[in-house]
């Protein structure tokens, strides 16, 4: 038995963007974070990684991107959860745009932040 | 087998300001009687203030879902022997502000099911002038979302609406599901656009608190996933 399938116009907000950037945000993290835990804590190991490894793998373009998209991308999903429960606390409008706009900038400076960090690079001789 | 029956008290009108609790011990209480059964007891021999909804006694009426020994059940479909237990605490739902004893005000309640438009819209003439034929796999698409009484139960087990009132909440939910999935009707789109706003679908975070609590069974949490999948694809199948 098959159902009548309707079309309606495909509707679009924040509400909505926010709620598929969860999903696909999440799908997108699973093979990042599992990769970056495989690397750091299985194949190289946590002890070993000092200032001169950070050095040598952010000297590779392509792990320095790998480094800020995880943590755009684990921030943004963390930041959008914590505006999900902030809802729980904040009612009135007025304060959930104070609360949203509070963690947007977080979110900018955090990844801003390290991202600088992560394109400027290690330098250990400087602690030397 | 003997019974202890604790139930909230409240009553400003006649001094009772404060929430409280009264313990009454019931003798000879069969293992078949009903929540409902025990308050009807403690209402006529040993306090007629006592104050709860009830209409129907058979589940089907919606008016005395309250909380029994911390879950959300009908009282009178909820049985002694259901409980495991010789002491039983009656509380009202949450959420909804307490009027008296086990009463509260459903008016949040029924004004968020309201703002769906719950009822039929389709202003064509039926082909025939008289019916508006569907086939029976349509007609099942929604039959689980028709079986809802409007008791509450769902959404005052729903954490978000325990901590947002403005969350429109599963009951007005799956009373939109029961008509976005119904394919005579013509609103589908207006209703999607009602429940895609801040205090709409997508405050849900699945915590199935709903779908255990509804006396009806209906599939509450998975009625809520089609009506988000819906929004988000723009297909309604
Ligand atoms: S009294 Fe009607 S549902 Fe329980």
């Amino acid at each position: 038995m098959t159902t009548t399938v309707r079309k309606i116009k495909k509707q679009s907000n924040f509400e909505i963007t926010s709620w598929k950037w969860m999903r696909y945000s999440a799908v997108a993290l699973l093979p990042l974070v599992w990769i970056h835990v495989l690397i750091k804590d299985v194949i190289v190991g946590v002890h070993n990684i000092d200032t001169f490894y950070v050095r040598d793998i952010w000297a590779i373009w392509g792990w320095k991107v790998y480094d800020i998209l995880l943590l755009a991308f684990t921030f943004a999903h963390g930041v959008n959860g914590l505006r999900n429960v902030s809802m729980d606390f904040f009612h009135s409008e007025k304060a959930r745009k104070i609360v949203d706009w509070g963690l947007i900038v977080l979110w900018v400076l955090v990844s801003g932040i390290g991202a600088l960090a992560i394109i400027a690079g290690a330098r250990p001789e400087m602690l030397v | 087998m003997d019974i202890s029956l604790k139930v909230f008290r409240y009553n400003p009108e006649a001094g009772r300001t404060k929430p409280a609790y009264d313990t009454y011990l019931l003798n000879g209480v069969d293992p078949t009687d009903r929540i409902l059964d025990l308050l009807e007891e403690v209402k006529d021999y040993h306090d007629g203030t006592l104050s709860f909804r009830r209409s129907c006694a058979h589940g089907v009426c919606g008016s005395d879902a309250m909380r029994i020994n911390g879950v959300n059940r009908l009282a009178c479909k909820a049985l002694v022997q259901d409980l495991n237990s010789n002491s039983i605490t009656v509380e009202p739902i949450l959420g909804l502000k307490v009027i008296k004893d086990l009463i509260v005000d459903m008016k949040p309640f029924f004004d968020s099911y309201k703002s769906v438009m719950p009822f039929m819209i389709n202003d064509d003439i039926p082909e025939d002038g008289k019916e508006r034929l569907q086939s029976i796999a349509d007609r099942e698409r929604f039959d689980d979302t028709t079986k809802c009484i409007l008791c509450a139960a769902c959404t005052t087990s729903c954490p978000t609406f325990w901590s947002d009132d403005k969350y429109v909440g599963p009951a007005a939910i799956v009373n939109a599901h029961r008509f976005i999935f119904d394919t005579r009707d013509q609103a589908a789109e207006e209703r999607l656009n009602i429940l895609n706003d801040e205090s709409g679908v997508f405050r849900c975070r699945t915590a199935f608190n709903c779908t255990e609590a509804c006396p009806r069974e209906i599939h509450v949490t998975q009625a809520v996933a089609e009506v988000k999948q819906a929004i988000v694809s723009g297909v309604i199948k």
